[in-house]
């Protein structure tokens, strides 16, 4: 490798992430303004937010909001995706198109116009509206990442198991599904992680129902405060946990079917 | 009975969601556009009326604001290719071993919510923000710099900073697809690292290269919060217009015009850009050997 390839992704690395270091840096700062130089170290900011009601309450709804919606995402995206990769299908780019179409229109635009039919055709707004749309932006990005699984493996496992005898269901139970298992945990994670992160859909869509980032957001106009810093920094660990969970499970199942096969030989 | 079903057919339940939840919220604003609003009931009046169209047209402020977000996202797509090859080409001289980590910390970001970020920025440009401290401290300023927040230069910032993993993303896996013995074979007859850039390996990205420009155009130029958070008063766009004339105003035609035209104009000029570069010889090239 090169000085000038170390250069560039060293700098790459800092602009990605020079915003939440900061943030983590004020999590623990002692001033309440947000300002350098930096004044001591503390906890309080994060004992603050074990306190806060609202923000618990939010935490807890944006969870029980984002299950449905990695589990939903994923049983879809992995429809989309056994569509669009058999031989068999006739409409392959005007599929693709389609489901492309919640990631490319922009979010605001699709909310208002769900809004405004849902409303005009006399049905609330809530929770259930919010999973729903959620699950909808969702799709695109489950079905690219069981697609892109799908795609490499090798259909000869399937056809021999057809030509075994196998049903289409016993040939997807037994062969195909194993295979994808790993891909299916990462669908649902991002399901989750983008469901915890969304903010536009929700302002459109949830009624009632407050998920955190609603209520952030309602802060964030008023004034900057710390304990704001050490809520996003919680939703960070939060995310980064949920990541490194998919990854190590990832490697492990890679590695045990390493060792089945050495197995074999 | 079991060799009538196919895998294909799982896509006509998904299609059905879709265009049950995508496409028909958006069919139906071609409907609303038509309508009439009676203001002192708050209802909407099913009619036939052009007004909406009428003032899309004749009102100056649309046409405006629907060109200020084609120019805020294609330029935001520029600035993400510039900055994204170099970003992209390193990624590809990684050990094996580390491009799976390189995905992982390329990703990362993209995770954090929207109002996560919007905020960090805020913290890192603010006036007693850490740019400004350490400006200050290096005595290169006295005064804290003002249009580092609230201003288009904030905007353009956190929009590209929000948009170009998927840049890179797109013209990194492109530039994976590239026989390597092509590059050496530039290098062994003379070419200079520069030269193999542009006569191999940027022909050769364009097809990630269209990709990753239809994606952030279109992500950037939609994008609400950003501008309307951090962009202080040119913080303006289309997409809060629509947001206040069906919140605010309860003027859901024209809300429904404003978001129409929109999404015509944006995609016209998204298909047009990915069209211009698709007629380049290296595009053509990489189809043909995919084609073959």
């Amino acid at each position: 490798m090169s000085r000038l390839v170390i250069l560039t992704l060293g700098l790459a690395v800092c602009f990605f992430y020079l915003p939440i270091v900061v943030l983590g840096i004020f999590s623990f700062n002692a001033a309440s303004t947000m300002a350098f130089p930096l004044s001591g170290f503390t906890f309080t900011w994060y004992a603050d937010l074990f306190g806060n009601e609202a923000f618990l309450g939010g935490f807890v709804t944006s969870f029980l909001i984002a299950q449905p919606v990695g589990l939903l995402g994923a049983l879809i995206g992995l429809m989309a995706a056994l569509a669009v990769t058999s031989p068999r299908m006739k409409f392959r780019a005007a599929f693709a198109i389609l489901v492309l179409v919640p990631f490319l229109v922009p979010k605001t635009v699709l909310s208002i116009a769900q809004a405004m039919l849902m409303s005009w055709v006399g049905l609330g707004r809530g929770a259930t509206a919010l999973i729903l749309a959620q699950t909808l932006v969702v799709i695109p990005f489950t079905t690219t990442i069981l697609a892109a699984v799908m795609v490499r493996l090798d259909p000869r496992l399937e056809e021999a198991a057809r030509d075994l005898g196998a049903t289409p269901w016993q040939s997807f139970r037994r062969v195909l599904l194993p295979q994808l298992s790993v891909a299916l945990s990462a669908a649902y994670s991002i399901g989750v992680i983008l469901s915890l992160a969304d903010l536009t859909i929700s302002m459109f869509l949830a009624g009632r129902t407050q998920p955190l980032s609603l209520i952030v957001a309602s802060e964030f106009r008023r004034e900057l405060k710390p304990d704001l810093n050490a809520m996003q920094v919680a939703v960070l660990v939060l995310t980064a946990l949920i990541v490194a969970l998919t990854e190590i499970n990832r490697r492990r199942r890679l590695r045990g079917r390493l060792a089945h096969i050495r197995d074999y030989l | 009975m079991a060799s009538v079903f196919h895998r294909a057919q799982l896509a006509v339940p998904v299609a059905f969601i879709l265009i049950l939840g995508c496409v028909l919220p958006l069919a139906v604003l071609l409907v609303f556009s038509v309508f009439e609003v009676d203001l002192d009931a708050f209802t909407l009046v099913p009619a036939f009326s052009g007004q909406s169209w009428a003032q899309m047209f004749v009102n100056p402020v649309f046409a405006f604001l629907i060109g200020k977000s084609v120019v805020s996202g294609a330029g935001t797509a520029l600035l993400a290719a510039l900055i994204g090859y170099p970003i992209a080409v390193s990624m590809t001289r990684l050990p094996v071993l580390w491009k799976g980590i390189g995905s992982i910390v390329l990703l990362t970001p993209l995770y954090t919510g929207e109002i996560v970020r919007i905020y960090a920025w805020r913290v890192v440009l603010g006036s007693e923000g850490l740019v400004n401290a350490a400006l200050k401290w290096l005595s290169v300023i006295d005064e804290p710099l003002k249009f580092l927040l609230f201003s288009p230069f904030t905007t353009h910032l956190v929009l590209l900073y929000n948009n170009l993993p998927f840049m890179v993303l797109a013209i990194w896996i492109s530039a994976e697809l590239i026989d390597k013995r092509l590059i050496e074979a530039a290098r062994d007859l003379g070419a200079r690292p520069i030269d193999a850039f542009f006569k191999v390996i940027l022909p050769l990205t364009t097809p990630g290269l269209a990709v990753g420009v239809f994606t952030v155009f279109a992500l950037a130029a939609g994008d609400m919060m950003t501008p309307s958070l951090l962009g202080g008063t040119s913080g303006a766009t289309p997409m809060a217009m629509i947001d206040n004339l069906f919140g605010t105003a309860f003027d859901w035609p024209l809300a429904s015009a404003l978001s129409l035209s929109l999404l015509v104009v944006l995609f016209a000029f998204a298909t047009g850009f990915v069209t211009i570069l698709l007629r380049f010889d290296g595009a053509r090239a990489v189809f043909r050997r995919g084609a073959r």
